[in-house]
């Protein structure tokens, strides 16, 4: 059989000439996730630059591996393994060992994007796949959380950072004394508010200057960044709006019910990975649905699932497994609602 | 690939077949993927995918022998409702023998001793092979069938527990500062874990394929 | 399809398929009646063992042991099923050292199952011991042996109020930050554990102490 070249290109119609493709879509959400990196790597230093680093060189590296195993042409190009380790490395915390990143770069990939044929292909959004993975296997490491704005954040690394591969990371307790900006207790506003009832101030919460993962803190940076994504129509706004919209009200509901064991709407929303799941996770192309009415009814369980696993599941975040069931239901919901084809009609109910 | 049902007629060499076959050619995990059910809850040490091996090993053993001598007197509208009242008999023994050696092995093992019964690869064994065959070669297909289910088990349970815990049973072997990979020992680890031996065997099977296609090719 | 299609026993076949089944079931049936017989005695012997040992560890020095059950909200006793159960320790005097208590708890993962001791004299809680648990291994699973959490149940203040319960419930606190007898230190990394702990104990203590220092005569007694 002759090989097909590329000047010959069988397509479906509608035969549009966009300039759009797949590498500049990808090549778009990379530049707005930078404002995020900057800002993470201002907070917490330049374990966050070890710690992004990392987990796209990994990412990319098993990518071409896995391109390399399956006999077909490297597709390391289109930059969606970049945005893959750009999106888990947000998620860890900021001093996470550098080798259980990588770790979580392979999984992310090999499991999560590759088994599954490649981009387009997967089922679930391959970064969360990646740190669900760690977090099973690594429970303590993924919640050692260090303070923001610490005085040496640029000139050492958190130590956990450079754990040796396959060994515990040291304890943090002591570091953490010694770079105390405040009354830090190794916890984030999540974790504060779940086990001992203590709600942290909203300003602080929406800014980013609040302990927790390396990404995911700067509520207002994050919504900016979606912003000019959906201006762009890179994403489509539905998602975020409906999956904030359904945690906030969610959130205040269980507020009016009882104020004093569930903080508030604002809360819910400013507190740890909703924005930057709901922005950036819960609208990736491939794992989310279609249909206009199918893109609201996604977005809103996921908050909804969100703001549940919080409040009354045993984990303080549930923003991860969400979007994963909202991945996991999202055909479903495609095929519930397709929209009625022009001119058909119901069928009738058949009667004996 | 076909068994040899039938003709009652053993030579030492079948004998050693049937034996063989379950161990690896038609391991009951690996190739014919069958009881994965035990096969991904008990196998989260060592020690608990031992203990769940050999019960399963003595049920298939003792429910092959006695569904092969009663073979010719059992009418075929029964035929199933009778197997299974063995396999639950010798279950039962099994259940009862645990509880007595240790019941923090009874503990761990749980619902899943009970679970043996409908565990497929024993009434597959007693319906594909143990009616059709003499005593003698019934019991080896048994033994050869449960040891290949031993293997198994003892492959998923090794692995699991070295990187899950850092030990082998119970001994540690890498030292204090070792992390442990926790995902391993919870359910999830399972289907890994049997995913990375089935990728294993599919490899290995598809390599040996290819170099007999190659060396008939080069034959011909 | 119907069932007439499908080829029918004659009559001699059932009664030969009735005589067959028959005779397999009376084999099984022996099989296993014997097998029962047989391991009878290691199993009771096993499951007592098990149970006296973890009093003997939590009540140390005890030298007899005495069974109760709860009944509608009366002690009676002897073990029966169903019912939370207590055991009183006496040492070789006689005298009674403690009782230890069953209690449970949903935990992360699945119910926590555990036993404490408690002390009349002291009006304290003298040792805890998890019986059961599917934790997460490495990090939930702690409660079980972590030195410096099992620390907490040496001397945990249970000292009664005036309705009989104790008047400080036992609670679980962040790592670290305990000050009061009745409080337990959370383990770091482990808090939805720890607490799941420091929950059984308020419940149970808060039903079972009341009733124990109701019954204290009886039980010191014996009976």
């Amino acid at each position: 059989m002759p090989k097909l070249t590329a000047e010959i290109q069988l397509r479906t119609s509608p035969h549009l000439h966009t300039p759009r493709s797949v590498e500049m879509i990808m090549r778009h959400v990379v530049y707005a996730m930078l404002p995020l990196c900057a800002f993470g790597i201002y907070v917490f230093g330049i374990s966050v630059v070890a710690l992004l680093a990392v987990a796209v060189a990994a990412c990319l590296a098993t990518e071409h591996l896995c391109c390399h195993l399956a006999g077909r042409a490297s597709s390391i190009n289109d930059w969606s393994a970049v945005i893959t380790g750009i999106l888990l490395a947000l998620t860890l915390p900021p001093g996470f060992p550098l080798w259980m990143t990588a770790v979580g770069g392979f999984v992310s990939i090999a499991l999560g994007k590759m088994l599954f044929g490649g981009l387009g292909m997967n089922v679930f959004n391959p970064a969360l796949v990646g740190r669900a993975f760690l977090q099973a296997s690594f429970p303590v490491a993924i919640t050692g959380y260090t303070p923001a704005l610490s005085a040496s954040r640029f000139t050492e690394f958190i130590p956990t950072t450079l754990t040796f591969p396959f060994l515990q990371p040291p304890s943090l307790t002591a570091w953490i004394t010694a770079a105390r900006v405040d009354s830090f207790a190794g916890a984030t506003a999540l974790m504060q508010q779940k086990f001992d009832r203590v709600t942290v101030e909203l300003l602080p919460l929406f800014l980013g200057y609040e302990s927790g993962s390396a990404g995911e803190t700067s509520a207002i940076l994050i919504l900016l960044c979606g912003a000019y994504l959906a201006a762009r129509k890179f994403l489509d706004w539905r998602i975020p709006v409906a999956m904030l919209g359904s945690a906030a009200l969610a959130g205040q509901a269980f507020h009016l019910l009882n104020p004093a064991v569930y903080p508030n709407g604002a809360f819910v929303l400013g507190s740890g990975g909703l924005m930057l799941g709901a922005v950036f996770m819960a609208t990736d192309m491939v794992s989310s649905p279609t249909t206009p009415l199918g893109v609201w009814i996604y977005g809103a369980l996921m908050g909804l699932i969100t703001v549940i696993i919080r409040f009354l599941g045993g984990l303080p975040e549930g923003v991860m497994y969400s979007i994963l069931l909202g991945n996991a239901v999202a055909p479903l919901i495609d095929n519930i609602t397709q929209p009625a084809i022009y001119g058909a009609r119901k069928k009738a109910k058949v009667t004996a | 690939m076909p068994h040899d049902h039938g003709q009652p007629a053993p030579s030492p060499a079948e004998n050693m077949e049937a034996f063989l076959d379950g161990l690896w050619k038609q391991n009951p995990v690996f190739v014919q993927v069958l009881g994965t059910c035990p096969t991904l809850a008990i196998t989260n040490s060592v020690s608990n995918a031992v203990a769940m091996g050999l019960a399963t090993l003595f049920v298939l053993v003792c429910s092959n022998a006695l569904v092969s001598a009663v073979r010719k007197l059992v009418p075929k509208q029964v035929r199933i409702a009778t197997y299974i009242l063995i396999i639950a008999t010798f279950v039962t023994i099994v259940d009862y023998l645990i509880k007595a050696i240790s019941v923090a092995v009874y503990k761990a093992l749980g619902p899943f001793i009970a679970l043996i019964v409908v565990n497929c690869i024993i009434l597959g064994r007693a319906e594909a092979y143990a009616s059709k065959n003499p005593v003698g070669k019934s019991i080896l297909d048994g033994l050869g069938m449960g040891i290949g289910f031993f293997i198994a088990l003892f492959s998923l349970g090794s692995v699991r527990e070295i990187l899950g815990a850092g030990t082998f049973l119970g001994f540690p072997l890498f030292g204090p500062n070792y992390q442990p990979w926790v995902l391993f020992l919870l359910p999830p680890g399972g289907f890994f874990t049997l995913a990375i031996w089935l990728m294993v065997f599919a490899a290995w099977k598809d390599r040996k394929k290819r170099r007999e296609v190659k060396t008939m090719a080069e034959a011909a | 399809m119907s069932a007439a299609n499908l080829p029918q026993p004659a009559a001699s076949d059932s009664v030969r398929m009735i005589r067959l089944m028959g005779s397999v079931s009376l084999i099984c049936g022996l099989l296993i009646v014997g097998t029962h017989i047989g391991t009878m005695e290691p199993i009771r012997r096993n499951q007592e063992f098990i149970t006296k040992e973890t009093v003997s560890a939590l009540l140390p020095g005890v030298d007899k042991q005495a069974v109760y059950s709860l009944v509608n909200g009366d002690l009676q006793p002897g073990a029966q099923p169903n019912v939370p159960v207590l055991y009183a320790g006496f040492d070789k005097q006689g005298a009674l050292i403690g009782v230890v208590i069953e209690t449970s708890e949903r935990g992360y993962a699945d119910t926590i199952k555990a036993m404490y001791a408690y002390s009349p004299d002291l009006q304290a809680i003298t040792g805890f011991q998890v019986m059961e648990l599917k934790e997460t291994p490495g990090l939930g699973d702690k409660i079980t042996k972590d030195p410096a959490f099992l620390d907490n149940f040496k001397k945990l203040d249970v000292t009664a109020g005036p309705d009989g319960k104790p008047a400080h419930p036992v609670v679980t606190v962040k790592h670290g930050t305990k000050k009061n007898p009745w409080e337990v230190d959370a383990i770091s990394g482990a808090t939805i554990s720890s607490r799941a702990v420091g929950r059984m104990l308020a419940k149970s203590t808060a039903t079972m102490l009341p009733l124990v220092r109701k019954n204290l005569d009886r039980i010191r007694k014996g009976n």
